[in-house]
């Protein structure tokens, strides 16, 4: 059913140990849990499932800071930090946009754990 | 269906749905008197509207609740319901007594039921979502006692599986903490106390007990997973939800004249709380993906799935949004609160007995799953329903979120209904949300009556 088999039990382990460090930066441990993460990338060699889900780990961190982070401040600086509107938008959108990220983080961290990437190959 | 008496699940779940349209046909007059204030006045006045809305939601997840346990508790334990008489009377008991209270909300002023019920022999009324005359309290309490009764005999004498015991371990508590619901002190701060044991320690407490069971055991049918897999998730899950959940109570205690250490109490246990809904989510994305086969009924599913994700969203980050003391300052009782009930409320405790009716009544009604046209119809209700819901809780939040700035926040502080006028925009928008949030809830009721072609039961293994 699932590519188990094709994995070292180590590598399987890397490879939830990395999506449970995406999901805690993303959530408890910012930054702390990045650290983790680029530790554990740097165990892993390329075409691993670990590998995969480390660097999966990365880009929705990375791509969450910047969604997340640049976006908030780009709203604050052109709506002006004492404009109600500003808030209204800023914690609406930054809730939403976090959850879904944790959500896709989720997910990823149960694939990890079959050894499946995030979409199965057909 | 495995035994016959499952089938009484049927009158609860149908009567739950009946109830659930009444409840939002005041939803919606609820947010349309928020924009034109004499809107069915003096007829239906807002108060009394509110509180038919908030009382039907508790009746019908009861319905919802009870049906489930009948339909799951039977199959679980492996024999036929103690005593099936027992459930039917009970019934029409609850459907008597629920329609009865409605029916003295709307025809005869409040404190006239008060009078009619002799409230002053033990006075009970008035307490936000425990508005029930104490008569129909004690009625619930005695459809609670027979139907905790009913299965609980058929657990003792059957098979006993954890899932049947995280939920009778749930509704005992439901039936528990319902008894706070008496006592009334003089006092204020102890009144609110009792309040919110009632309140906050069912939905942040054991209900969720009886939300994680029934969605082990849909997932369990629909992905023949192993039961040990499940069994050790709903063991971290229910330890996480009472751990978090009894002394998060706190949340609640900040600013009611109670002592200043439930700050720190409440905010950092309830802090905790979104941990067991955040374990659902994982769980529940778990056993779907490691599924054995592809169940026929994909709408039950997508219910199920689409509950452990609103519940996170809801109950987890709604919730977390407003529970630390030094936030709830700012926002307590504002449409933030609002925002967070509705979304919290949907998708936890509305979605997982939508999810099990979603399961059973094609079983019960003599099919695997309904057909394709109908499940085609129910997840379009479910799309519609819950995007709409997302909907309304956002234009709630950006209500909130204006309304504390210019009440709370600001160093010019505005009167509550100057502010109330600025923000009316959001109370159109959720309006029309809301609407949109009744047309998917009659495309559900639609989707039970659908022709269209049988689904095949495959069965099959799952390829990817
Ligand atoms: C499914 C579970 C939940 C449901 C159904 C629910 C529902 C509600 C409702 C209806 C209210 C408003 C009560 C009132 O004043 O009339 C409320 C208040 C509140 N809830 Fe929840 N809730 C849930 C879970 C949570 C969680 C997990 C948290 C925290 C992480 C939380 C935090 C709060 C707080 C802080 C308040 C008080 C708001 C205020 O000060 O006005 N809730 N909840
Ligand atoms: C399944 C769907 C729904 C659920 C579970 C639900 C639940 C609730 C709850 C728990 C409250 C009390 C809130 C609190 O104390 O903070 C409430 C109040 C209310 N609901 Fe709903 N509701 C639903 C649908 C709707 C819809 C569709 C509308 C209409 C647009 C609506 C409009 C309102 C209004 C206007 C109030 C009164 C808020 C206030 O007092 O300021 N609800 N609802
Ligand atoms: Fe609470």
């Amino acid at each position: 059913m699932n590519a188990n088999n094709q994995h070292s039990k180590l590598q399987l382990k890397n490879a939830a140990n990395a999506a449970l460090a995406s999901i805690l930066n993303l959530t408890l441990l910012p930054v702390i849990g990045f650290i983790a993460l680029y530790l554990i990338y740097k165990k892993t060699t390329p075409n691993n499932i670990d590998h995969y889900h480390a660097v999966l780990g990365m880009k929705i961190n990375i791509i969450a800071a910047f969604v997340l982070f640049v976006v908030s401040g780009l709203m604050i600086l052109l709506g002006g930090f004492n404009s109600p509107w500003t808030w209204v938008y800023v914690i609406s959108y930054f809730t939403i946009v976090h959850t879904a990220f944790i959500v896709i983080a989720l997910w990823a961290l149960v694939r990890s754990w079959s050894g499946d990437k995030l979409k199965s190959n057909q | 269906m495995k035994y016959e008496s499952q089938g009484i699940a049927k009158m609860y779940f149908i009567a739950a749905i009946g109830l659930f349209v009444g409840q939002i046909l005041f939803g919606v007059t609820l947010g349309l008197q928020y924009v034109m204030g004499d809107f069915l006045f003096p007829a239906i006045p807002f108060n009394v509207a509110r509180m038919v809305h908030t009382n039907l939601l508790i009746v019908w997840l009861l319905f919802g609740f009870m049906g489930s346990a009948y339909y799951l508790v039977p199959e679980e334990s492996e024999r036929e319901l103690y005593a099936p008489w027992l459930a039917k009377l009970m019934f029409w008991v609850f459907l008597a007594a629920g329609v009865l209270t409605i029916l003295g909300y709307l025809l005869v002023p409040y404190a006239t039921l008060a009078e009619m019920t002799m409230n002053h022999l033990l006075p009970t009324m008035g307490r936000e979502f425990l508005e029930q005359p104490t008569i129909t309290k004690i009625g619930i309490v005695i459809v609670v006692l027979a139907f905790l009764f009913n299965i609980g005999m058929t657990i003792l004498t059957g098979k006993k599986t954890v899932i049947t015991l995280v939920l009778i371990t749930g509704l005992i508590g439901l039936a528990v903490f319902f008894l706070f619901a008496f006592y009334v002190p003089d006092n204020l701060v102890l009144d609110k106390y009792f309040w919110w044991f009632v309140v906050h320690l069912w939905v942040e407490g054991v209900w969720e007990l009886i939300m994680a069971s029934l969605l082990a055991y849909v997932l369990i049918k629909v992905t023949g997973v192993d039961r040990e897999v499940i069994e050790k998730w709903l063991y971290i899950i229910i330890a996480m939800a009472l751990i978090s959940g009894l002394l998060g109570t706190g949340h609640h205690f900040f600013w009611i004249g109670t002592p200043d250490y439930w700050q720190w109490v409440g905010s950092i246990f309830s802090a905790l709380e979104p941990i067991p809904f955040f374990m659902m989510t994982l769980f529940a994305f778990n056993v779907v993906n490691k599924r054995r086969r592809d169940h026929p009924n994909k709408a039950a599913v997508l219910w199920a799935l689409g509950t452990a994700v609103m519940a996170f969203l809801g109950a987890g980050v709604w919730g977390f949004l407003h529970t630390l003391a030094p936030v709830n300052y700012y926002t307590h009782g504002t449409q933030i609160t609002a925002a967070h009930g509705h979304m919290a409320f949907y998708g936890a405790y509305v979605m997982v007995v939508l999810t099990m009716i979603s399961y059973s009544m094609p079983i019960m009604r003599g099919q695997k799953a309904a057909n394709e046209r109908a499940q085609v119809l129910e997840m379009w209700s479910f799309w519609l329903m819950t995007v709409s819901m997302v909907f309304i809780t956002l234009f709630l939040t950006g209500a909130g979120v204006l309304q504390v700035y210019l009440q709370r926040y600001s160093e010019t502080p505005l009167p509550f209904m100057v502010v109330q006028d600025k923000i009316e925009i959001f109370y159109w928008l959720r309006e029309v949300a809301g609407l949109v949030f009744l047309i998917g809830l009659l495309l559900y009721v639609y989707s039970f009556f659908a022709k269209g072609k049988e689904v095949e039961d495959i069965g099959a293994a799952v390829t990817s």
